[in-house]
This record gives C-alpha cells, sequence and structure tokens, in this order.
C-alpha cells in the first residue's frame, strides 16, 4: 500500500472511532470532543488528497474547516454550559425535555 | 510507510479510542490533546507545515484550553452509576466497521493505483508552507478568507450572548471584607 493511501485509510478509521464514540457515550462535552475528532480526520483526508493531486486547495480548505471548528467550539461549549445552568448536568439523558 | 509515520499514527489511533473510552471527561480532554498533536506530526509528515502549527496553535492550544475551562467550571464527577451496556456497545462497534469497511474500501480501492512518478511530483508541488498557502489565500479565496472572520465574529457574540447569565444583578455583596460579626 502507498504512504499516501496509509493515510486515508487513518482518516477513515480516526473517523469510525469518533462516530462510534458520539454513538456510545452521553456526557455532552465528551461528545463535542468526538466531534473535534470527526473533523480532524476529515482534515487528515483533505491534505491526503492534496498530496494526491499537486495542488494546494486541499490544505485550504482544512484552514477553514479550522476556522470554522473555532467558532463551533466557543458556541457549543456556551450552549453546553448554559445547558448546566438549566438542568445541572450535562448528560445528554437528563437533558431530553424540549422545554421547562 | 516509515517508521516514524507508523509510531505517530499509532499514538494517533490509540489516544482517539482513549477518547472515548475513558470515564473521566477530564482524561478524555488530556487524551484529546494527545491525538490533535499526533494529527499535527502526520500534517508535518505529509508535508504540510503551515497546518500543522496551526493545528497546534488553533487545536490543542486554544480550542483545548477552552473545553478544559468548562470541565474545570462544572466541576463535574466522572460517569459512575451508568455502566454503557456491554451488548449496546458491541453493536455500535459492530456497525461502526461496517460503515469504516463500507468507505474505507472503495476509497483504497480508488487511490492505491497511482503512478509513484505523478505521486512524486505531486507531493513537491503541493509543499504547504506558509508562503505558499499565504498567497493562495490572499489571492483566489479572499472572499472565503474575509467572511471568515465574520464568522467568528458572529461565533464570538453568540457565545457571549448564550453564557451570560439573565437577570445579573450586580449589588455588592453584604458583608464582604470585613463583616465578621
Amino acid at each position: 500500500m502507498d504512504p499516501i493511501t496509509s493515510y486515508l485509510g487513518i482518516a477513515c478509521l480516526l473517523f469510525t472511532i469518533g462516530g462510534i464514540g458520539l454513538c456510545l457515550r452521553r456526557n455532552a462535552i465528551v461528545l463535542f470532543m468526538c466531534v473535534e475528532m470527526m473533523l480532524n480526520a476529515v482534515n487528515l483526508a483533505f491534505v491526503a488528497f492534496s498530496k494526491i493531486h499537486g495542488n494546494l486547495d486541499g490544505q485550504v480548505a482544512v484552514f477553514f474547516v479550522m476556522v470554522i471548528a473555532a467558532a463551533e467550539s466557543a458556541i457549543g461549549l456556551a450552549i453546553i454550559l448554559s445547558v448546566f445552568r438549566s438542568v445541572a448536568s450535562i448528560e445528554t439523558t437528563d437533558a431530553a425535555e424540549l422545554k421547562w | 510507510m516509515s517508521f516514524m509515520e507508523f509510531v505517530i499514527a499509532a499514538i494517533g489511533i490509540a489516544s482517539a479510542i482513549g477518547v472515548v473510552g475513558f470515564r473521566n471527561p477530564l482524561s478524555s480532554a488530556f487524551s484529546l490533546i494527545v491525538h490533535l498533536l499526533s494529527i499535527a506530526g502526520l500534517y508535518a509528515l505529509l508535508g504540510a507545515h503551515f497546518l500543522a502549527v496551526s493545528q497546534v496553535v488553533v487545536y490543542a492550544g486554544a480550542i483545548m484550553v477552552l473545553v478544559l475551562f468548562v470541565l474545570m467550571l462544572l466541576n463535574l464527577k466522572s460517569e459512575s452509576g451508568r455502566r454503557i451496556g456491554i451488548i449496546r456497545s458491541a453493536v455500535t462497534v459492530g456497525i461502526g466497521l461496517v460503515i469504516f469497511l463500507a468507505v474505507s474500501g472503495p476509497m483504497l480501492a480508488q487511490f492505491t493505483n497511482i503512478p509513484q512518478a505523478t505521486l512524486e511530483q505531486n507531493m513537491k508541488a503541493s509543499e504547504g508552507g506558509v508562503k505558499a498557502i499565504g498567497q493562495l489565500l490572499y489571492s483566489q479565496y479572499m472572499v472565503q478568507f474575509e467572511l471568515s472572520s465574520l464568522v467568528l465574529l458572529v461565533g464570538v457574540v453568540g457565545a457571549v450572548m448564550l453564557a451570560k447569565r439573565k437577570n445579573v444583578q450586580l449589588t455588592p455583596r453584604e458583608g464582604g471584607m470585613g463583616g465578621a460579626k
């Protein structure tokens, strides 16, 4: 197997591990961290594709994904904080009601 | 695959499993830091030097500091009572592996037969230094770059709005400094 192809395999594996964590865990912050991990797996695939095709557009896309991830983490953690203020827990099973 | 790549990839996969597996969220967070640093190492090995540095600064630095701050602020105990059932986790891992095979099989099959000469040429052409990425960002991707600053601004304002307490009363605390009556 080419070295570059094995990077794609690693990216797939990391994406799968993140998805499994997203299904298994109930702690909202751990879910958030799993989403970050999946974003990183896709970023790794982007860089590998950029290498395969020989242009830098993939790496610029990774840069934009990082920008979005930074904004997303600020907003996501603020949402987790305000949920914690309402239900005094960040377990997703405790915050199952839509309105209270 | 060189020895260095193999070691860094193994660390990355092991720490990814650690993020999912640790019961204490704080252990997961530290495991995620190791994971992000190993991804930065893979970027550096691929020749994407700018991305490797910004991965360390943005992800392993800024975002993880934010996550750790929130974890400390919430003062959580580790998930004690509820264990995730063994059947449930086995089924989830099984479905995950099926999805992994379904996605990676065709992808790997498509990208294995690249001629070695063009691959080496392309690897050299896409050396992602600061200069190359910067030139691309400020010419071809100018509009998107400016828009991303707007996204960050909206994100910061939105985070402040969401995290702000309603009805904050700014009265001084009674019996503060010398109030030992």
